[in-house]
């Protein structure tokens, strides 16, 4: 099954002004049911405007997105994924609770069920206790985790993650990331990873794709099969052979072995 | 409790610095170069505060009744003009706000018109407005008409922009949910304004106040508080401290208004109170 289906997909902004951009010139990309893909690269390698076209918050210039077998403006109003950005973006004025039960609100749920499942999927991100507070309450990894509750909540079977942990700090960043890593087994979602850390992406991925920019392409497309995704799975040495092929994919030649 | 004592400091200030200053000051004001920078202290222009609290207990005139009662009652007929006033104008000032967020073409066609209505003298608008008491509405309606067209202006140049203060990632994540413009509008754009809509309101509640008792006065509608400032005014030499009551009731109306206004932020804005962060 796949989850995600790209074919021949460019975006130019601006087209047919002065200041046309090519941000993404021909990407084909298939992302199989349950699967962890980052995408990775340079800034303005136009990972992020990928992300919005599978997203249908933007409309591609030519060529087909699918999500789910559905076209991605059908599935975004079925509510067929989930979205979290690198700004956690919560509701200021609505508790923590609340703001996880807006997706639900808008899907036209019961105040109970809602009030469930958010509760559901803030214990899953372990903030259960804060549910009460006000988001300019809680510190910025909080937050995050909040937004990711939020994206969850509709248990989508699509995960779309721009930069998620972009603004944390390493510690808060690890962390997070192993307990994604633990909601995505237990959901069995698949997932589409933008970050610009090769380390973050190999830690996370069953896939790692490598794009470049000027105009936006797939470079690479880097399978990784790390036995744990723990401690011993950061310091195992495929994880680093995995890192340096990665690095050197995005420098598109082989590093020196000094390196 | 400190709010009270607040009150209590800021209204001992005034006190002394009126008391001082008519100690302090020439009876017949200061001139500079045939310019007169300080106003006269004597008892005439400025009487002394203890005189204008017994006028408010004394008859307004020979067996009527007292002054204080008939400047409160004023100041309620001039309240419910304001507050008629400031609801049509706040609603207009809503609708225009909510139309202009929607359209980029009413937004570009309209706000020029908005912004110039304001720069029309309210003394040419009141004759006209005036003129429709009686008739479509009753006298006193024509007062409020005035007091809206004041009050509109902040609320809908505020609320605008507080419609528009949603960034893209709230816009985004709205669309990702698949909400329409009306549903954005609701969970997001309206609550995101109201920390704009709030400070609109309250100058929109001075702007109806001080729209009510000029349009009284303009319009020539008997009993507000604006019409009684202009007939005390008359009496101004024999009875000095008379015009000040009625002043005292004008600054009492205001007051009020503002307080009632920011009654209403209370509910809406429980997420501001509490921000202690917490860090883990």
């Amino acid at each position: 099954m796949t989850a995600v289906s790209v074919s021949s997909v460019s975006k130019i902004f601006n087209q047919g002004r002065t200041d046309e951009v090519v941000a993404l010139s021909d990407i084909d990309l298939e992302i199989k049911t349950g699967e962890f893909v980052s995408l990775i690269g340079p800034s303005g390698c136009g990972k992020s405007t990928l992300l919005r076209l599978i997203a249908d918050l933007i409309a591609p210039s030519t060529g087909t997105i699918t999500v789910a077998g559905k076209t991605a403006g059908a599935a975004r109003k079925e509510q067929a994924y989930g979205i979290a950005f690198q700004q956690a973006g919560l509701f200021e004025w609505r508790t923590v609770l609340k703001n996880v039960e807006l997706p639900l609100e808008l899907r036209g749920l019961s105040r109970a069920e809602r009030k469930a499942k958010a509760s559901e999927m803030l214990a899953l991100v372990g903030l259960e206790e804060f549910a009460g507070h006000y988001p300019a309450q809680l510190s910025g990894g909080m937050q995050q985790r909040v937004a990711i509750a939020r994206a969850l909540a509709v248990q989508p079977p699509l995960l779309l993650m721009d930069e998620p942990f972009g603004a944390l700090d390493e510690m808060t960043r690890e962390r997070l990331q192993s307990e994604l890593l633990a909601i995505c087994a237990k959901t069995g979602t698949s997932t589409v990873f933008v970050t610009h850390s090769i380390s973050e992406a190999v830690f996370l991925s069953n896939r790692v794709v490598v794009m470049s920019a000027r105009p936006g392409r797939i470079t690479a497309s880097i399978d990784i099969s790390l036995d744990s995704r723990d401690e011993a799975g950061r310091q195992s040495p495929h994880y680093f052979e995995c890192v340096t092929s990665v690095r050197q994919a995005l420098r598109g030649s082989p590093l020196k072995s000094a390196s | 409790m400190k709010k009270v004592a607040y009150v209590l400091i800021g209204l001992a200030v005034f006190v002394v610095l009126w008391e001082g200053y008519k100690l302090v000051g020439n009876p017949e004001g200061t001139v500079v170069l045939g310019v007169r920078i300080l106003p006269r202290a004597d008892d005439l222009s400025m009487p002394h505060l203890w005189t204008v609290i017994e006028r408010l207990s004394r008859p307004e005139m020979t067996g009527g009744r007292p002054v204080w009662i008939v400047v409160i009652s004023a100041c309620l007929f001039t309240l419910g003009i304001t507050a008629a006033g400031f609801v049509i104008g706040a609603l207009v000032g809503l609708l225009l706000a909510v139309a202009m967020q929607r359209f980029r073409i009413v937004e570009r066609g309209l706000l020029p018109y908005v912004i110039l209505s304001q720069t029309v003298p309210l003394v040419a608008l009141a004759p006209l407005v005036a003129g429709w008491g009686g008739t479509i509405m009753p006298a006193w309606m024509t007062v409020s008409v005035i007091a809206a067209y004041l009050a509109f202006f902040p609320v809908a140049v505020g609320m605008l922009r507080g419609l528009q203060s949603p960034g893209s990632a709230g816009v985004e994540l709205m669309r990702s949910y698949a909400a329409g413009w009306w549903r954005t509008l609701v969970k997001l754009r309206f609550p995101a304004s109201l920390p704009y809509l709030f400070p609109a309101l309250r100058l929109a509640g001075a702007a109806a106040v001080v729209g009510a008792v000029v349009g009284e006065i303009s319009t020539g509608t008997r009993g507000g508080i604006g019409r009684l400032i202009i007939e005390y005014s008359r009496e101004a030499t024999s009875d000095p401290a008379k015009v000040y009551t009625a002043m005292l009731g004008a600054a009492l109306l205001g007051l009020v208004v503002a307080g009632l206004v920011s009654l209403l932020e209370l509910p809406l804005m429980r997420h501001r109170r509490h921000v202690e962060v917490v860090t883990l």
